[in-house]
């Protein structure tokens, strides 16, 4: 493993971190609400096939990074990584105006508790059987997105490893946290991390993008604090002209 | 086969959840690298624009579906 300064890698271990928090948590409901219904059996089964899917994933497609040049490399991530993080962003953007409602995790919790119950009475089968492949699905699906956030973040810099390093630590923080309070963590301000990790990867992906055109961006790597200013303000602006133009059409 | 439908949407929900963005921003990377590379123009400028016009389409994204849900 290279050896890199925390200046370089802090950007991508906190941005991995972050998203991988979100992601985490929403995997997390879904296994809660799994085990408290049917036990930790099926809910142990789905999750740790799901992590062995995506184990699998990374060992056989992680090398191939290495064989793609640098620069397509750059630009194939970074305009998917810009679709990913825009949307992240633009939902956030639209949650903080109050466009859309909130992530509930309460909510969520209830929801896939009721639809668990609901598809053992359809379907007339083993609610074990249900309860494990909803674990499996709500991990493989989560854990994919925090794949994509780790290499998206880390690959063509050198940084997958501290950028891996950050997910691990979500998914051990919200491991922890859950274990101890045993209930969906609702308290976690998912669209304030939302809204940051928008911004922070529409800001990384503009830069790398460009990088991966031939520009050199002045000021080299601080310019990407400027992107997120520009990224950040430009997010609450059109949030607080919704707030206001909502406000002013009831009035 | 449900099982597979879902991890499918889930990954194409990633990076599709809203068409108009997705094709709007493909639009302005391919025009930005055509731009660079194809005629020339000097690679801090098609930076600017890529920034520029990714800030100018989440605002409009963002400002389309709050009208499409009779926000204002």
């Amino acid at each position: 493993m290279e050896m890199v300064s925390w200046g370089v890698a802090a950007p991508a271990v906190s941005a991995a971190f972050v998203a991988s928090l979100v992601e985490v948590v929403e995997a997390f409901t879904i296994v809660l609400a799994v085990g408290t219904l049917r036990g930790w059996r099926p809910a142990a089964l789905g999750t740790f096939a799901a992590l062995g899917v995506l184990a699998l994933l990374i060992v056989v497609l992680g090398p191939l990074l290495d064989r793609v040049p640098l620069h397509l490399l750059q630009l194939v991530i970074g305009v998917l990584l810009l679709l990913f993080g825009m949307g992240w962003l633009r939902k956030a953007v639209l949650r903080s105006a109050g466009v859309i409602p909130l992530h509930d995790e309460n909510a969520a919790f209830a929801a896939e508790t009721e639809h668990l119950a609901e598809e053992a009475r359809r379907k007339h089968t083993s609610l074990d059987w249900i309860a494990g492949i909803a674990a499996f699905k709500a991990v493989l699906l989560e854990g994919l997105e925090v794949v994509f956030i780790v290499i998206a973040v880390g690959a063509g810099r050198g940084l997958l490893w501290p950028a891996s390093l950050g997910a691990l630590a979500a998914c051990v923080a919200v491991l922890v946290v859950g274990a101890v309070v045993h209930r969906p963590l609702s308290r976690v301000p998912e669209n304030v991390l939302k809204f940051g990790v928008g911004v922070m990867l529409s800001a990384f992906v503009v830069f790398w993008t460009g990088e991966g055109l031939g520009v050199a961006w002045p000021g080299q790597d601080l310019v990407l604090f400027v992107f997120v200013a520009v990224f950040l303000a430009t997010g609450i602006a059109t949030a607080t002209l919704l707030r206001r133009s909502a406000i002013e059409t009831a009035r | 086969m449900t099982l597979l439908r879902d991890i499918a949407n889930g990954l194409v929900g990633m990076f599709l959840a809203d068409a108009r963005l997705t094709g709007a921003i493909l639009a302005l990377v391919l025009i930005v690298a055509a731009l660079t590379l194809a005629f020339d123009v000097e690679p801090l400028i098609g930076g600017a624009m890529l920034l520029v016009g990714c800030l100018l389409i989440l605002v409009e994204a963002a400002l389309r579906e709050a009208r499409r849900r009779g926000w204002s």
